[in-house]
């Protein structure tokens, strides 16, 4: 049993299980509560009203709202920062700390800054702490421990979390009265129906409401739950609605996971997120104690707690009064009722840990232990906002109401206007079927939309138009600053004064005055705050509320983790089909953007010089492969490429480099020719998904005439490239149907061919390492089967496999260059040595106007020139992206892009861009290593450092 | 270096704050209010960093005070308002180094010289490289700094570690950190607080805010194009909301609009306009020493002094002129956050928001001189704009001044692009945070 002191006996509407005690720690004291309890109730029930310290002076604070949007319920449990002790369910051996405290709750050091507050005036860190300068980051250190917030845990372990996506007709945010009609009545027109509750159950203000209210709420309840065209997520929040109704729910009560993402595409959305009660700043408004109505109605109606033993209720409303109710029911002595109707007013409160007094309009004293207040709405328009509304305030109604949101956003209950519940249902009703109705429409239209094999019957549907009867709306007092100064922003402490102070100093506007002052920045987002801040501001400057304007909510509704952004993490690793066979024998793995490669197999001079010596295997699987396939294939070579195509022969292979708009060099390889209209393009590993891309962009926007389709086929194949003197003999072992003879497939050719057994393997006679090679693209399968038999059949050969470090090694040795690292993001055709390559007299291609001018002028332009450096240290290897400078300065002329040692020539070589006058061979350069010592090196002529003349390559 | 210029009374101090507190006396305003005048000497477009800037150093170095600087909305409400107040001077090009160098140098001293607190942070800048190309543009960028004299330099994981714990540096992650640019001067600042610190500055002097003041028009005569407007005209002033203004230079410091407004004069630019979106957590105890940008993963993070994490990424792949957040933006930030940094995936995004960025072909702005006469551009300035503010704003006063451009403003020029001599940032700028 629970023995807590202000635990009431049973209420009607409470949702606590009294026969399963929670035992928890709050602030390392142990306490008892019930399933069902938040922790906010349950320490409540235990009698304590602290529950933080505010950011800057640090003063006690208490329940305000007691649900999600307290400003002072922020605990800590475990790794957990900032929860929200109103909304958050309470379990058993929940250990609970308060944030933001030194050294406790209940005393609090900085508490000291308290006494100090007229001189921490909003924005007074602007004003100081700039002299000395040199004390500036010792200042920083100080005012960085006022951080509000609890800790996170940064060894906490992986925690899943969990996405999901969703299409539904009609998605509700919020289940009160109204949202829970309109479930009901879009269900019933055939809609299917998601409903998003942000607390933990449906009923949304009725349930601390009457027992009339809980009569008609379980009704609505029952009504959803039994209808399976509803799907109900509750303790969920719609976070964010973007463009075509695109939305976003943060679901946060999950068995599996911590929380969870749904995505949803609504055809309609309703929104009927209800009000959130505002409170009335005036002096003493944050001590303990002090409360809104319906904070004082969800502890006693809902989880049965006596919120204290003596109050004042401030009411300007019908909830005021049943808060009055409410509180004489559970044995609160009302000490004093002030109506705001009648004129009446509160001045202050005050006391030291909690209220003992307030202070009334007229100067008199009342002592209690609560205040309460119920003085008005504010209305939470995000998702309307985001939606592209702007919504309007209303002065006589104290309250914004939305404008003119799209027309699949339909707007109902509080946020639409006010009215009895039955009003409130039946435009819930009404705008259920409405939303159902639109939906189907949508539905209709998106089947219309691309060809069907079977069309929807009937023909086009009318729009239905709105023709629900609009919720009245009610006059309410204007409340919002009483007699005195107060709190507005609870969770960044500041003050009523301090938005005047801020206007008087320019900071007149509501952008303005919120980023002086951070008022509305905090975790509420402004649900709280907003109105206040705008109405401070207009009674100030004399305004009306509407004149001032208000800030634009953005995105989220509520915070939302990023693990649930996130979801589980899905970044495809790709791996090569040998990439097993790899790690089994000695492979070193490396990232290279999504693909896994292998870099070495333990010693990559070896390698090298097997290769060169005998033969060698390399796996370039992740080389980009398309296959381009129709009569016009040429014609979008044409435009991709800078050189000719419409003449390769079949079986015919050819060099391209591809350029951007703007004649930088963006990607190369070899494209051949297989059939009459059937052409394989390779591109770099890295810019296979950027070329595919590019090639669909020029095929969908530019070129649509273009017969001619592209398939991505990357990982489709295996890509084995055998290189070496005896890669012929060792081919010749393996390959059937096919004469290997420099005469019947010459070099830079391509054909088809059964190797190993499999056939519709694809063979390319060209080669980066500079030795005679073969290129055999494998269906994946096979690849593994096909690696094997190569290293099988070639053992007496030398055969051995070799990375991509090797490789690296010989194509520098051959003087190939890289895209993206000889080259960069502004390097034009010319400076590759290239710009022959270029044939622009085709009618159109990628980049032609830019190289046009690049390469033929007016262009003054000095391209770099693309060179091969030696050290004059042979054993000295500059890191790659040293510069180069003229000697004795430090005026950079150019940059080592590629160097390595190489095992071929047992000296160190690199590529270098440098200054067109300083590419003439011979030159001699200075390079500054990265340690700042400069070494000489020297321009040598010609293109490759290795065979020159590609004997090798076309032997 | 200028002070500054304001009354004894206005000066901030903690001396200040005391008597003020003591004797209840408030502050006086930051800036004025004033009604139209209808000429200026010189009319400025967009009270934000550069235009500001650009304002207060006419009148604090040049003495030239009769200017207007006008916004369509409150000061400081585009882009230098929407940044994420990371500065640093790490680039790539000794063009762009010795510029964004100078700006640092003026944001070290500014809470001195502008008598206003802009917390400067300079807790160092890391740009973490998971691949070899992304270590070797590092190693580039540290190279070209170094011969600048520039702090920077290329470290490896485990001084990654060392320096910002909270980051997973072990080699089994998806992308491994291989190593990181490490630019200990670099830092984060208080973006308004600098908008602000300019405004009351040039006020000072006598120069004119007027915010929610539109211009509708520029006008121009004797240019080549319609209406007389374009190459060869010369610039005659302004048409607002507020009425006509007359003005012999009127400068263009806009971002989001730079090519509508230029093209109000005839003026035509390289620009494309793409949203750049940014987010924000709740706050948690300081835990994240620095700045920590990752280009392969499209993020960058620090946290503020008051607890929360910032965050922005890359600009989207799109030309609009929307500044609505999405949430694909938000996940992907998200997931990289994450798999640089697992421990934090319980704390909340509390806002995300959205800002305008007005890239160029080469990633570097459009400053100085116009074909038309009078008619001056400080734009084009991407997603770097606010590290720029102070140079920018000192050296485009000082062209306005002697009609001659300043060392540091030629590589920048609107002739480049005829001239084709492009200024290659886009390596250190893409996601250069």
């Amino acid at each position: 049993m629970n023995d807590a002191p202000h635990r009431l006996p049973h209420q009607p509407g409470e949702v606590i299980d009294r026969d399963t005690p929670v035992r928890f720690s709050w602030n390392g004291r142990r306490m008892t509560g019930f399933a069902g309890d938040t922790i906010a109730s349950a320490i409540s029930s235990n009698g304590k009203r602290i529950f933080s310290r505010s950011m800057k002076y640090h003063r006690p604070r208490g329940l305000l709202t007691a649900d999600y949007w307290d400003p002072n319920l922020f605990v800590q449990i475990g790794p957990e920062p900032n929860v929200r002790a109103g909304h958050r369910l309470i379990a058993d051996g929940m250990q609970v700390k308060p944030q933001n405290v030194w050294p406790s709750l209940g005393f609090d050091v900085k508490a000291a800054n308290g006494l100090v507050g007229r001189f921490l005036t909003a924005g007074f860190y602007y004003k100081t702490f700039m002299n000395p300068a040199s004390l500036w980051p010792l200042y920083e250190k100080v005012l960085a421990t006022f951080a509000p917030g609890g800790e996170i845990d940064l060894d906490a372990p992986h925690e899943l979390y969990d996405q999901r996506y969703a299409h539904v007709d009609v998605l509700i945010a919020g289940g009160g009265p109204a949202g829970l009609s309109a479930a009901v009545a879009a269900a019933e027109r055939g809609a299917s129906v998601m409903l998003v509750e942000h607390n933990h159950h449906l009923g949304g203000h009725l349930r601390w409401g009457d027992p009339d209210d809980l009569a008609l709420s379980n009704e609505l309840v029952q009504a959803v739950r039994s209808n399976e065209r509803i799907e109900v997520l509750t303790d969920s929040t719609v976070t964010g609605r973007y463009e075509d109704n695109w939305c976003a729910i943060n679901q946060r009560t999950l068995p599996h996971a911590v929380e969870r993402l749904v995505k949803v595409r609504a055809k309609s959305l309703i929104v009927a997120a209800g009000l959130i009660e505002r409170p009335l700043v005036f002096e003493g408004n944050d001590h303990p104690g002090v409360m809104l109505g319906g904070a004082a109605r969800r502890l006693i109606n809902l989880y049965a707690v006596k919120p204290g033993e003596r109050a004042v209720v401030l009411t300007a409303n019908d909830e005021g009064d049943k808060t009055v109710a409410a509180l004489e029911r559970a044995g609160v002595e009302i000490a004093q009722v002030v109506d705001a109707r009648r004129g009446e007013a509160v001045h202050s409160a005050s006391g030291s840990k909690g209220v003992s007094s307030v202070t009334l309009g007229d100067r008199s004293k009342v002592s209690a232990d609560l205040l309460i207040t119920s003085i008005g709405w504010t209305a939470p328009t995000s998702l309307l906002n985001m939606a592209g509304d702007r919504p309007v305030y209303n002065p006589s109604a104290a309250r914004f109401f939305p404008d003119a949101p799209p027309e699949t956003v339909l707007v109902t209950g509080g946020l639409a206007g006010d009215g009895s519940v039955e009003q409130l249902v039946a435009h819930g009703v009404a705008t259920g079927r409405l939303a159902a109705d639109r939906a189907a429409v949508i539905r209709y239209r998106l089947q219309t939309l691309t060809p069907r094999a079977i069309p929807p019957e009937g023909s086009d549907p009318d729009w239905p138009a709105d023709a629900r009867t609009p919720l009245g709306v009610d006059d309410h007092p204007s409340m919002f600053r009483a007699l005195t100064h107060g709190i507005v922003d609870y969770s960044e402490d500041v003050s009523s004064k301090d938005l005047e102070a801020a206007a008087d100093e320019a900071y007149d506007s509501v952008e303005l005055v919120k980023r002086y002052t951070t008022a509305t920045m905090g975790p509420q987002q402004g649900k709280l705050e907003t109105v206040n801040t705008v109405a401070v501001l207009a009674e100030h400057r004399g305004q009306a509320i509407a004149e001032v304007g208000t800030t634009v909510w953005r995105p989220p509704y509520a915070p939302i983790s990023l693990g649930a952004l996130a979801g589980r993490a899905f970044d495809p690793v790709r791996y090569s089909a040998l990439h097993r066979w790899h790690m089994a024998h000695g492979g070193v793995p490396m990232v290279a953007g999504q693909w896994i490669r292998i870099e070495q197999y333990g010693n990559p001079a070896e390698e090298v010089r097997n290769t060169r010596a005998n033969v060698g295997l390399i796996d370039v699987s992740p080389l980009g492969k398309m296959f381009i396939t129709g009569p016009d294939a040429p014609k979008l070579l044409e435009q991709l490429y800078v050189n000719k195509w419409s003449r390769l022969p079949l079986g015919g292979v050819r060099y391209g480099v591809m350029v951007n708009e703007d004649g930088v060099v963006m990607d190369d390889g070899v494209t051949g020719r297989l059939t009459d209209d059937t052409y394989l393009m390779t591109t770099t590993t890295g810019g296979a998904g950027r070329v595919y891309e590019w090639a669909e962009m020029w095929l969908q926007t530019e070129k649509p005439e273009f017969e001619v389709f592209i398939d991505p086929v990357t990982a489709g194949f295996t890509s084995i490239n055998v290189a070496g003197p005896n890669s012929r003999q060792l081919m010749s072992r393996v390959t059937d149907g096919l004469d290997l003879s420099n005469e019947a497939f010459p070099y830079m050719n391509v054909r088809t061919a059964r190797v190993a057994g499999v056939s519709d393997c694809i063979v390319w006679r060209i080669g980066f390492t500079g030795e005679l090679s073969y290129e055999v693209h494998v269906p994946a399968g096979f690849g593994l089967h096909v690696w094997e038999e190569l290293l099988a059949h070639g053992a007496d050969l030398g055969v051995a496999p070799f990375g991509v470090e090797a490789q690296r090694i010989m194509r520098l040795e051959k003087g190939h260059f890289i895209v993206g690292q000889d080259t960069d993001g502004l390097t034009q055709l010319p400076t590759t040595g290239l710009a022959s390559l270029a044939k622009l007299d085709k009618p159109d291609s990628a980049g032609k106007p830019e190289l046009q001018w690049a390469i033929h002028g007016p262009g003054p332009r000095a391209h770099p020139v693309l060179v091969l450096l030696e050290p004059s240290d042979p054993a000295i290897v500059p890191a790659e992206a040293c510069q180069i400078v003229n000697a004795g300065t430090t005026d950079i002329v150019g940059r080592v892009t590629s160097s390595r040692f190489s095992p071929t020539l047992e000296r160190s070589i690199c590529l270098a861009q440098v200054e067109p006058s300083l590419a003439t061979p011979g030159t001699e350069v200075t390079v500054v290593l990265t340690d700042g010592e400069r070494i000489t090196a020297s321009v040598k002529e010609g293109h490759a450092f290795y065979d020159q003349e590609g004997v090798r390559t076309r032997g | 270096m200028p002070r500054f210029k304001g009354k004894p009374s206005a000066k901030y101090s903690a001396a200040a704050l005391i008597s003020k507190g003591i004797r209840r006396t408030s502050w006086p305003r930051a800036w004025g209010e004033h009604e139209l005048e209808n000429r200026y000497d010189v009319v400025i477009i967009g009270a934000g960093v550069h235009g500001l800037a650009t304002a207060y150093y006419l009148a604090a170095n040049h003495g030239i005070t009769k200017v207007a600087v006008l916004d369509k909305s409150y000061l400081g409400g585009g882009g230098s308002g929407r940044n994420t107040a990371i500065v640093r001077s790490n680039y790539l090009t000794p063009e762009g180094v010795a510029f964004y160098d100078r700006s640092l140098a003026l944001y070290n001293s500014m809470a001195q010289d502008l008598n206003i607190n802009v917390m400067f942070s300079e807790r160092g800048h890391l740009t973490l490289a998971h691949t070899d190309s992304a270590l070797r543009t590092m190693r580039w960028r540290a190279e070209v700094n170094k011969l600048q004299k520039i702090d920077s330099e290329v470290i490896g994981p485990d001084k990654v570690g060392e320096l910002v714990p909270s980051l997973d540096v072990r080699p089994t992650t998806r992308y491994p950190i291989l190593g990181a640019l490490y630019h200990p001067p670099g830092g984060t600042i208080r973006h308004d607080t600098v908008n602000w610190g300019y405004a009351r500055g040039a006020d000072a002097f006598g120069v004119q805010i007027h915010q929610r003041t539109t211009v509708v028009d520029i006008l121009v005569e004797g240019g080549d194009g319609p209406d007389g407007k374009g190459p060869g005209g010369r610039v005659t002033g302004v048409k607002t909301t507020g009425g006509d203004i007359a003005a012999d230079v009127v400068v263009n410091c806009t971002a989001g609009w730079a090519s509508i407004i230029s093209a109000m004069a005839g003026v035509r630019l390289p620009i494309t306009t793409h949203p750049l979106q940014a987010a924000v957590t709740e706050p948690v105890k300081t835990f994240l020493p620095a700045v920590v940008v990752s280009g392969s993963l499209h993020v960058y993070v620090s946290q503020t002094d008051r607890g929360e994490l910032v965050f922005g990424a890359s600009v989207d792949p799109f030309a609009t002129y929307s500044m609505r957040g999405s949430l694909d933006f938000t996940e992907e930030l998200a997931s990289h956050v994450l798999e640089l940094m697992p421990g934090v995936s319980r704390m909340r995004l509390l806002r995300q928001w959205a800002g305008l960025c007005d890239m160029t072909p080469d990633y570097s702005p459009v400053m100085g001189f116009t074909p038309v006469e009078g008619f001056l551009c400080d734009v084009g300035w991407g997603t770097y704009g606010f590290k720029a503010g102070p140079v920018s704003g000192e050296q485009m006063a000082e062209l306005i001044a002697t009609g001659t451009t300043p060392t540091l403003l030629e590589p920048f020029s609107y002739r480049r692009f005829a001239d084709g001599n492009l200024v290659g940032e886009k390596g250190a700028a893409a996601v250069g945070h």
